[in-house]
């Protein structure tokens, strides 16, 4: 038998590289083999069983947890229609804004620093306070409504009418993470040589023409990956509705990823929580891939 | 002299032996972890520890760490460490969780433990009291809390109103429901504030059902019946909600949904709670006092949170944390803690240490509003089915906060949705 220390010896210099290598990235290897891979793969597994997390029972089920799902129910068609809306609601709204943003805010004027700090200073504050300081602003009669009503409108009760409360948590969580996305932007933007919008304005483009047609399709790789991040953020929002509505009005904003935490712990069945979680990795998959087969007919340049 | 080697081995082995023999006659040290939610630095906990103390020196090798958990997380963090196969010794159980924890097996019987003990008298907790917490013969949980819902008021906000007080109304024999809402109502017209707020402004959100049964009740009715029979449509219950329906929309005295209202910070008249909720009230910046239940159409219905200790069967320290329960819970300590958390010991309720226990609140209103509704409440209702149940009815609860809503009709859907789970 040889020592590990000869073996290491009279090895190549390429398969010395390719250990030291594989030595370098070990820790993070065992680390995703340990605490994501392996928690996906149980996942699959606990979704073929009934099993709960109190009594300890585990009996393998197979496919029952789904045909529960799909057939039986009643709460699962309103939980995934509530986050397909969620997620369209969140998505364009914060990437419009997002690119705004950072349109205005790579401008060389006085006082941006300020502005920028002021729109990411959401992304660094607490979620638990963000999300408490909005619901005493969007009470009923109180705060927002008050303002309003000072102006003649008779605002609504934001939290507790369903479609009102749905499109609260929407744009609260917009302009919580807005300021991540603008950034990307921004350094994005700021990394666009300028000799193309120079070029195009002294060929007479407008501010319009620059913007979709020069700067636009120059961010399209940006744009992509901000939006498989953001769409697959958009699903896992979860503090955010736990603490603003708590899934409510009669579960107007119970989305897919607050259900699965419901089932898992409150009810503690872990079995039915974990089919949950797989037709959720499975969205996010298929949103995933979509995206990225996309990329192909909207982005130029990509290196 | 030449010693033989052999001897040396021989007195090494004796040695050993006898070591050996003396750690397993003495007990080997133990440290108890105990689960509960509330603070670790609260006045309760210190207390505790206290008792833990003297426990300790009566039995040296058992030492007990309290780890507070927050009552949000409390029942999926102990689930959660029971799945992980480090189970707490013992700890806290809350009653609305009990037939889930005690149909689930993974709690240890105290019958055989407390039964053997002749000093610990378990005759001495009414049958009542150990309902929730027995099957059988076997007793899984030992209630040291059971604490009747009660009335807190806003002095000051009646006497802005001009409206009667609780215990003026209650000295004319006029203290029922009835004009517990039209109090209300006189407040929200009178003043600033709000007349009524739920338990812990959680009706909305967050725990209806402590609101919700002493109101039901007081009309007569009840969520289900203890057999499992839904009861959310009878015309008793449906009163009950259309009761806070009203106050919500047609008085408008009620804290309505979407409205963040502190009735701690002075934002309304009334609110029902518990014996706990007084010390919030220590440094409160008006005059308030407490008032038992309104008296319900069906004569006086007093409701009872409560919680037991209890130990956890996969415990390394099973028989330690058993009889460390029972040390907690015998007479002398039960009065102890009574301060805190009400009795449900007889002996302990009818002598001076519940009355003259907690010195924010008169010993004449710890009478009538604390130690008298334990005599006579019934147990806030429980199921093993509990969370699932939670999930339908919330929902439809939010369709009954509408200005308009038809109760009837939502209170049917409410049984249709749960009279399978509970008939499970």
């Amino acid at each position: 038998m040889q020592s590990p220390i000869r073996r290491y010896h009279s090895m190549s210099l390429a398969r010395k590289d390719e250990l030291i290598g594989y030595l370098f990235v070990a820790p993070q290897m065992l680390g995703f083999f340990v605490f994501v891979l392996g928690p996906i793969l149980a996942i699959f597994l606990f979704s073929t069983q009934e099993r709960n997390l109190l009594t300890g029972v585990v009996n393998p089920v197979e496919l029952a947890n789904f045909e529960y799902m799909l057939q039986s129910d009643r709460l699962f068609p309103k939980v995934l229609a509530n986050s397909l809306i969620f997620t369209s609601g969140l998505v364009p709204l914060n990437i419009v804004l997002a690119l705004i943003l950072a349109m205005l805010l790579t401008r060389k004027l006085r006082g941006m620093i300020f502005f920028r700090t002021l729109f990411f200073a959401p992304v660094v504050t607490s979620a638990v306070a963000w999300a408490i300081v909005w619901r005493f602003l969007l009470q009923g009669d109180q705060g927002i409504n008050q303002l309003l009503s000072g102006i003649g409108i008779d605002g609504p009760n934001w939290l507790r009418e369903p479609g009102w409360a749905m499109a609260s948590v929407i744009v609260t969580r917009v302009l919580k993470t807005v300021g991540l996305n603008m950034i990307i932007f921004m350094s994005a933007i700021q990394n666009l040589p300028r000799e193309y919008d120079e070029a195009a304005s002294v060929d007479g483009a407008n501010f319009s023409q620059i913007f979709f047609r020069i700067t636009l399709p120059q961010l399209a790789p940006t744009i992509l990956v901000v939006l498989v991040l953001t769409v697959i953020g958009s699903l896992q929002v979860f503090d955010h509705i736990l603490l603003m509505t708590n899934g409510g009005p009669a579960n107007a904003t119970a989305v897919l990823i607050y259900y699965i935490w419901f089932q898992a712990f409150k009810v503690f069945d872990i079995g039915y929580a974990s089919a949950l979680a797989v037709v959720l990795f499975v969205i996010v998959l298929t949103a995933t891939i979509i995206q990225w087969a996309l990329r192909r007919r909207f982005i130029y340049n990509e290196q | 002299m030449r010693v033989p080697k052999g001897f040396f081995v021989s007195i090494l082995c004796v040695f050993v032996l006898l070591m050996g023999v003396s750690v397993s006659a003495q007990d080997e040290p133990v440290t108890l972890r105990y689960t509960l939610w509330i603070a670790a630095d609260s006045p309760q906990v210190a207390l505790f520890n206290e008792l833990a103390a003297e426990y300790n020196a009566q039995n040296p090798n058992v030492t007990v760490a309290f780890e507070s958990i927050p009552f949000a997380d409390y029942q999926s963090d102990v689930t959660l460490q029971l799945a992980g196969n480090n189970p707490p010794d013992a700890g806290w159980i809350v009653e609305g969780a009990a037939r889930s924890w005690v149909e689930s097996g993974v709690l240890a019987d105290l019958a055989p433990a407390l039964t053997a003990d002749e000093s610990y008298n378990l005759a001495d907790f009414s049958e009542s009291s150990l309902e929730l917490w027995t099957e059988g013969d076997a007793l899984y949980g030992v209630p040291f809390s059971t604490s009747p819902f009660l009335v807190l008021y806003n002095r000051d906000l009646f006497v802005e109103a001009g409206v009667h007080t609780p215990d003026e109304l209650i000295g004319i024999d006029e203290w029922n429901w009835e004009n517990f809402a039209l109090t209300a109502k006189g407040i929200a017209d009178n003043t600033d504030a709000y007349g009524f707020q739920s338990v812990d402004a959680a009706l909305y959100t967050g725990n209806f059902w402590a609101t919700l049964v002493p109101i039901m009740r007081g009309f007569g009715g009840d969520p289900w019946s203890a057999d499992g029979t839904c009861q959310f449509n009878t015309p008793e219950s449906v009163a009950g909600l259309q009761f806070v329906q009203d106050m919500m929309f047609t008085d408008q005295s009620m804290v309505p949904p979407g409205a963040e209202v502190d009735f701690y910070a002075g934002g309304a008249g009334m609110t029902i709670g518990q014996l706990s909720r007084v010390n919030r009230l220590a440094d409160a910046e008006f005059e308030w006092s407490i008032a038992p239940l309104p008296q319900g159409t069906g004569g006086y219905e007093p409701v009872v949170g409560q919680a037991a200790m209890v130990v956890f069967n996969n415990s390394q320290n099973r028989d330690a944390a058993i009889d460390f329960v029972r040390f907690m819970t015998t007479e002398e300590n039960v009065a102890r803690i009574a301060q805190f958390f009400p009795p449900a010991r007889e002996s302990v309720l009818s002598s001076n240490a519940v009355i003259e226990s907690n010195p924010l609140v008169p010993t004449d209103l710890m009478q009538s509003a604390v130690i008298e509704p334990i005599q006579v409440g019934r147990v806030m209702p429980s199921s093993s089915q509990f969370p699932r149940i939670e999930l339908m009815v919330r929902p439809l609860l939010d369709e009954i906060w509408v200005e308009g809503a038809d109760v009837q009709a939502v209170a049917d859907s409410i049984c249709d949705s749960i009279s399978p789970l509970l008939a499970r």
